[in-house]
């Protein structure tokens, strides 16, 4: 009898540990997904490109210390990620994107920074049945090409200035006439477009409308034709031509009620203009005082997703020893709309996450994110607003970045241009 | 007609036909991304050796070409609806016709002068184009993603790129090697060693010039049409980029000047080390100090270029490197 017990014992035994291999051989291994981009590490883009770069690795840290995005069989996604340096050049993107695709099996795309190099690599994304989220590349044409797999993180061109007026409207009820002054490059020329028929529509005068080439560094002959009563000077283009304009106008004494400038104003270096950097307003996709939270997502009846402003600002720093830029945002946000996506589809298939993202309508510390999903703009970021800073002075003189705009994310009210003493 | 019978010709263009017919059979899409940057290259820096090599004047700005012939090509295509060859051959010969008037222009400058009058030039069409409506001005010109359903879908529509890339590369080898080879290109060559000499020679040294110049301008624009169509776009830019310039010019001394084989070797070499930099990740982050250093060894030690140094090498190669 014993005997027989033994043996029964030893069967059972044995039966449970191949249960249990079984179950173990069922269970569906961890999967990595692969994120593939070009960045702009050397070139006239490389600030931008370093800062996204940041952003999108701080987010694929925190997703893996977490364990990875669940999917609907049970098993959990990691991810890594693959880029190469597209020396913020057009020249090798599409090579470099079908590379990352065929070669290093990326999964999902992120685009490079700027629209003209992001249109050519949406060609090879849509080729390959590839999703990309573009980070940077706010032209809408790029939406209104019939890409059907891109989705913008960013506010579009169109929509990135256009605050502006409506800061002047709430500064000076009578205010009639703007000036615009811009880069001619693609992104700038795109903003100021949909600007001068925004101002247009509401019953503004466009006293001048003028571009100037990248590069340039005397801005006087523009200075020189904008009328004595000129309520608003608008424009600008990137860091350098931008900050050299602001100088000047401040030089020349030109203090209408706004001056409201692109790319430039929102970086911590341009307070090093001092007194020139006083009144100014600028366009930025993120700030760290923004005040997207869970209770503002409630009271908007939106799902909130991610970490808060708070975490994102701590955790930056705390890794790269700076304060986080709307770059850095950017990167972090395009990680976080994949890996919200593939969580919602449960899935890792192209027609499964589109799906996801096509519906998607959350807010995250970045802002409000849905997309267009019509044929003639398909990806167009629709949710996403712009945020405007001033530099105005502390009680003790020293120069310091206000979100102004819009009213509910002010951290102070805005002020109109102070007249030269 | 004894000349096509030559190794200096069959060898440039067995090398050609094989690489791109290996393209086609291997098929793959990395593969023929890659050759298409090189091919692009290859192409450009034969059609410039046209004027460069043969008639040793320098143009520094040769990429407005490629730019204005790419530009009026693309226009064709996405204004007009035109097929795509026929664009880029339009684009191609708004670049001759172009480079015709510039040429009675500027070529009457030598050496220095030249060279900075192809810079200038360069950055004028830069600044015309940014301000011309019909191409969109600084916002350039893209074509919708449906014109590639056209062609079956995007892959069909790359590979089909590829294709009329690979023959027009094909067309400039034979070109260029014909002119060498021609009584026309005996005049140039002539120019390039002492243009007084050669006019009081016979030669018509201003219209001579003026005939390579429009050469090494139609291909280009032909080429230029065929990349923007394949990106979807076309910005200022992008389209008279300086840089790219000075790296045709680079590829061609690298090469070697003045030979058909050369400018071919030359840019496969400057191009597909500068790919390889960019792309291995022990290098990747250094690819442009160690391109800029192996240049500068290059151009120390080897200044008649790879096939120049070859055929100063031994009488057998000469005979057999073009």
């Amino acid at each position: 009898m014993k005997g027989k017990v033994t043996v029964m014992a030893a069967l059972v035994a044995v039966f449970c540990l191949f249960m249990v291999g079984a179950v173990q051989a069922q269970a569906p291994a961890a999967k990595n997904v692969v994120i593939g981009f070009t960045a702009s590490q050397t070139g006239k883009l490389n600030v931008e490109g370093m800062r996204q770069i940041n952003g999108l690795n701080l987010w694929m840290e925190r997703v893996n210390a977490a364990g990875g995005v669940k999917l609907a069989d049970g098993s959990a996604v990691k991810f890594s990620s693959k880029f190469y340096d597209d020396e913020s050049n057009k020249g090798r993107v599409q090579e470099l994107y079908t590379k990352l695709i065929n070669d290093d099996k990326a999964n999902f795309l992120v685009s490079p920074y700027s629209s003209g190099l992001t249109d050519a690599a949406a060609v090879i994304a849509q080729q390959n049945n590839r999703i990309m989220i573009t980070a940077g590349a706010a032209s809408d044409s790029t939406y209104k090409k019939g890409f059907t797999l891109v989705f913008q993180t960013y506010t579009p061109a169109s929509r990135y200035l256009t605050g502006a007026v409506d800061i002047l409207a709430k500064l000076n009820p009578k205010a009639k006439k703007i000036a615009i002054v811009h880069e001619k490059d693609k992104f700038s020329t795109d903003v100021v477009n949909d600007l001068k028929k925004y101002a247009e529509g509401k019953g503004y005068q466009i006293v001048l409308f003028e571009g100037y080439d990248p590069g340039t560094t005397d801005f006087a002959p523009f200075i020189n034709k904008f009328p004595a009563d000129v309520d608003a000077i608008m424009g600008g283009g990137h860091f350098a031509d931008t900050s050299t304009f602001a100088k000047q106008l401040h030089e020349k004494g030109i203090k209408p009620t706004v001056v409201a400038l692109l790319v430039a104003p929102p970086e911590p270096k341009f307070a090093e203009l001092g007194e020139a950097a006083v009144g100014i307003i600028g366009a930025s996709q993120w700030e760290p005082a923004a005040k997207y939270a869970p209770e503002v997502a409630k009271a908007k009846n939106l799902e909130w997703f991610g970490p808060t402003v708070a975490e994102f600002v701590e955790a930056y720093k705390k890794k790269y020893n700076e304060e986080p830029s709307y770059h850095s945002a950017g990167g972090f946000v395009a990680g976080l709309l994949i890996e919200k996506a593939i969580a919602t589809a449960g899935s890792i298939d192209t027609e499964k996450v589109k799906a996801a993202l096509d519906a998607m309508d959350i807010m995250t510390f970045y802002g409000h994110i849905k997309f267009d999903t019509s044929p003639a703009a398909h990806g167009l970021q629709v949710g996403h607003d712009m945020i405007y800073i001033q530099w105005q002075k502390d009680p003790k003189g020293a120069l310091v970045k206000e979100v102004v705009w819009p009213e509910e994310a002010k951290t102070k009210d805005v002020i109109p241009m102070p007249k030269k003493k | 007609m004894k000349a096509w019978r030559q190794p200096g010709f069959w060898l440039p263009v067995l090398f050609i036909l094989v690489w791109g017919l290996y393209v086609l059979i291997v098929r793959q899409d990395s593969t023929r991304e890659q050759a298409f940057t090189l091919l692009m290259f290859v192409g450009l820096a034969s059609s410039l050796n046209i004027l460069l090599g043969y008639t040793g004047y320098v143009s520094f700005g040769h990429i407005v070409f490629f730019g204005l012939g790419g530009y009026s090509g693309f226009y064709f295509l996405s204004a007009h609806n035109l097929p795509l060859m026929l664009s880029a051959i339009l684009g191609g010969v708004v670049s001759a016709v172009l480079a015709g008037l510039i040429g009675l222009a500027v070529l009457r400058l030598r050496g220095a002068y030249f060279a900075l009058a192809t810079i200038g030039v360069n950055e004028a069409a830069r600044a015309f184009v940014s301000n011309f409506e019909p191409f969109g001005g600084a916002t350039g010109l893209f074509v919708n993603y449906s014109v590639y359903e056209g062609f079956g879908g995007p892959g069909p529509a790359l590979w089909r790129t590829f294709i009329y890339l690979w023959i027009t590369v094909l067309i400039i080898v034979v070109v260029s090697y014909a002119i060498k080879n021609s009584r026309f290109g005996l005049g140039l060559l002539a120019i390039r060693e002492d243009e007084d000499a050669a006019m009081v020679m016979g030669v018509q040294a201003p219209r001579a010039k003026t005939v390579a110049f429009m050469f090494s301008a139609f291909f280009p624009g032909l080429i230029g049409t065929l990349y923007f169509f394949k990106n979807g776009n076309v910005e200022p830019g992008d389209a008279f980029s300086l840089h790219m310039s000075i790296e045709m010019l680079v590829m061609v001394m690298l090469g070697g000047m003045g030979t058909v084989f050369g400018p071919v070797i030359g840019a496969v070499a400057y191009q597909g080390l500068r790919g390889f930099l960019l792309t291995n990740p022990l290098f990747k982050n250094l690819h442009l100090a160690i391109a800029g250093v192996f240049l500068l060894l290059i151009v120390l030690f080897v200044p008649a270029g790879a096939i120049g140094w070859l055929r100063e090498r031994s009488l057998k190669l000469r005979k057999v490197l073009e």
